[in-house]
């Protein structure tokens, strides 16, 4: 378990030329398998941190590195591809498409990644089952739930739908952003538990950014933004 | 396609606002396809007025004229022609029938026109249709009237009727041939021409009527008793115009010619498609105008669905966002929009074809009935395809501004909205 997943270099990023940059990190290197824990408060360029990775926005220098691809080279269509071959995203909440039905808001990603779609496919007949089997793993009911709105369902429901969604298709990457902000305490722990317990079983690297400093034992390791980023 | 599907299920999840853009575009795409139809039916039923004839001869003026106070019974003619020319014009060998008219008195504001029964045996309007009865027959004695299907409709009249000619063209005319009433004696089928509006006498009427008349009034004391008049010769002297069937239509354009530069009285010649046809363009303004109206309405129609997907916009940044998360490309959120743009275009045209064809079948017997127009059922033409595809086009491309829109949205906010 010490493959290299992502490293970066030398970042620097800024949203404006003349702004002073949000993001000055000279190192940060995350190995295969790992699950990290980012932590730091409100405005420490958490969220900018997760664009770089995703490859929506790219740094003025430095490189990003994901599974020995170097995303500051690929363009921006490349990344998007990339994005959608290897990274799966929990959000904090919304996570859904209102109008597509559970299953097919967990099959999203394999209608714009070849690579997920054969890896699915690998697991299960259909993407349908394989939704329903990730679903049931992340212990939904989908028989109950299926024929509903996914707009009806309960935050915590709608999180773990959102973790079936980024597990599809085995993506090596997975990224939550405060996926547990919206949930009680007790919710907050089922989640997790759910959460480590899959990335574990698809051997995904994960990276999960909160404000909350309590979650951090139960991570490989935790490390706070304010000590990397050079500019917060 | 990715993107299809989805464009697919997010217009249905919207499906009130976006069902209400489609009506409004199914009911301008309606309007533009109906007023297409009607002016290509009116047009049709019009050029249908007279058909059968191959010249109709009058005094010499314009053709349009002609044709407007021979076949539509608007106007009056500058002059009479006299009865030796239509004799001798009748009697040429390549004639194979004609039709007298004589017109210039009225009655209740419906135009009375002498002829012969002839006019019951060869003239034909639509499709080659002969004027048909729907009770009585052609006039016989002199004072018999045959009346158009809006005359009896309106006016009350059956067969047995008397009714009174005004002089003149007047609705109310003060000198009335009050003294020669004429019998009722059949009434036609509705035709949706002027025949409708139309009060049929014999040639010898018309000329007993004016017998005791000079200059427009009543000779004095001169007042002649019907019974008389029946012995008297009723030979008219002059007729208005006449129609002119040819044994072969090849001989048109020489006869024509030759009534054109007819030596013994200036006379007029016209070719009634012709002369239909250079009527019709003189209303082109009017049907131009209404078709562009109605492509203003379809233009509205648009651009209500652009409001409606601009102003959506901010609703799906959320979406959108998810969207780019999970590996949509920006040409597929730009994608997305327009074909949903274009979805509610083609919807909106399909709608407008169904409801076509609907108020068609709805209006159908009502516009035969009232109008004599004749509205066609039959498969949209190819001009009508290509219309619906090009505001099918219009629409799509018009869905460029939110997706271009969407773009720079989704570009600026990546994968994360702060909700």
């Amino acid at each position: 378990m010490s493959d290299v997943s992502i490293q970066l270099t030398d970042i620097v990023f800024r949203w404006k030329p003349e702004a002073a940059p949000v993001l000055d990190i000279p190192e940060l290197t995350i190995v295969a398998g790992e699950r990290l824990l980012i932590q730091g408060p409100s405005g420490s360029g958490k969220t900018t941190l997760l664009s770089l990775l995703g490859g929506i926005a790219t740094p003025q220098s430095g490189s990003v590195e994901i599974h020995g691809t170097t995303l500051s080279a690929l363009r921006g269509a490349q990344r998007d591809a990339f994005r959608a071959d290897c990274i799966g995203f929990v959000f904090q909440m919304f996570n859904l498409v209102p109008y597509l039905s559970l299953i097919n808001n967990v099959t999203l990603p394999c209608r714009f990644s070849n690579a997920r779609r054969q890896a699915a496919l690998l697991s299960s007949p259909t993407l349908n089952q394989e939704a329903t089997r990730l679903l049931g793993q992340l212990e939904l009911d989908t028989e109950n739930l299926a024929g509903r709105p996914v707009t009806e369902l309960s935050t915590g429901q709608q999180q773990r739908v959102a973790v079936a969604r980024a597990l599809i298709g085995a993506p090596p990457l997975v990224i939550a952003d405060e996926p547990t902000s919206a949930l009680d305490t007790d919710a907050r722990h089922t989640f997790l538990d759910l959460l480590f317990r899959e990335v574990n079983n698809a051997n995904a690297t994960l990276i999960f950014v909160s404000h909350d400093c309590d979650l951090s034992p139960r991570f490989d390791r935790t490390v706070p933004l304010t000590s990397i980023n050079q500019s917060a | 396609m990715a993107i299809l599907g989805l464009a697919f299920k997010s217009l249905l999840n919207r499906r009130v606002t976006v069902g209400l853009t489609v009506f409004a575009i199914g009911v301008s795409v309606m309007l533009v396809l109906g007023v297409e139809r009607l002016r290509h039916d009116a047009k049709a039923s019009f050029a249908n007025t007279i058909s059968g004839t191959d010249l109709i001869v009058g005094a010499r003026s314009g053709s349009v004229q002609l044709l407007l106070y021979s076949v539509f019974r608007i106007g009056n003619a500058t002059n009479n022609i006299s009865l030796q020319s239509y004799k001798d014009i009748a009697s040429r060998k390549e004639v194979a029938w004609t039709i007298p008219l004589s017109l210039g008195d009225s009655h209740r504001g419906y135009r009375v026109m002498g002829t012969t029964s002839d006019y019951f045996k060869h003239y034909r309007y639509g499709n080659g249709k002969l004027l048909a009865f729907v009770g009585g027959k052609p006039f016989e004695d002199v004072f018999d009237a045959v009346l158009g299907a809006d005359v009896a409709k309106t006016l009350g009249y059956k067969r047995g009727d008397h009714i009174v000619v005004a002089h003149g063209l007047g609705a109310e005319g003060f000198s009335k041939h009050d003294d020669k009433p004429f019998v009722v004696k059949g009434i036609l089928e509705k035709t949706g021409t002027p025949v409708d509006h139309t009060v049929h006498v014999s040639l010898a009427g018309i000329e007993a009527i004016h017998i005791d008349w000079k200059g427009g009034a009543r000779v004095p004391g001169m007042a002649v008793g019907t019974e008389r008049i029946r012995q008297m010769n009723l030979q008219p002297k002059s007729i208005t115009a006449f129609l002119i069937g040819l044994k072969s239509r090849l001989a048109a354009f020489r006869l024509q010619r030759a009534i054109n530069d007819y030596k013994r009285e200036p006379l007029l010649a016209a070719l009634p498609g012709v002369a239909l046809q250079e009527l019709w363009d003189l209303m082109g303004t009017a049907e131009t105008a209404l078709a562009a109206i109605s492509l203003f309405v379809v233009a509205a129609g648009l651009l209500g669905m652009l409001t409606m997907l601009l102003s959506g916009l901010n609703e799906r940044r959320r979406e959108i966002a998810i969207l780019r998360a999970v590996g949509a490309r920006l040409h597929h959120i730009f994608g997305m929009l327009v074909l949903e743009a274009g979805l509610i275009a083609l919807a909106g045209a399909l709608l407008g074809l169904a409801l076509l064809y609907i108020g068609l079948l709805i209006a159908e017997p009502f516009a035969a009935a009232e109008f004599g127009l004749t509205l066609g059922l039959g498969l949209p033409s190819m001009r009508d395809l290509a219309l619906l595809g090009l505001i099918v086009a219009v629409g799509t491309i018009a869905g460029a501004i939110p997706a271009a829109r969407a773009y720079r949205q989704s570009l600026a906010d990546g994968m994360m909205v702060r909700v």
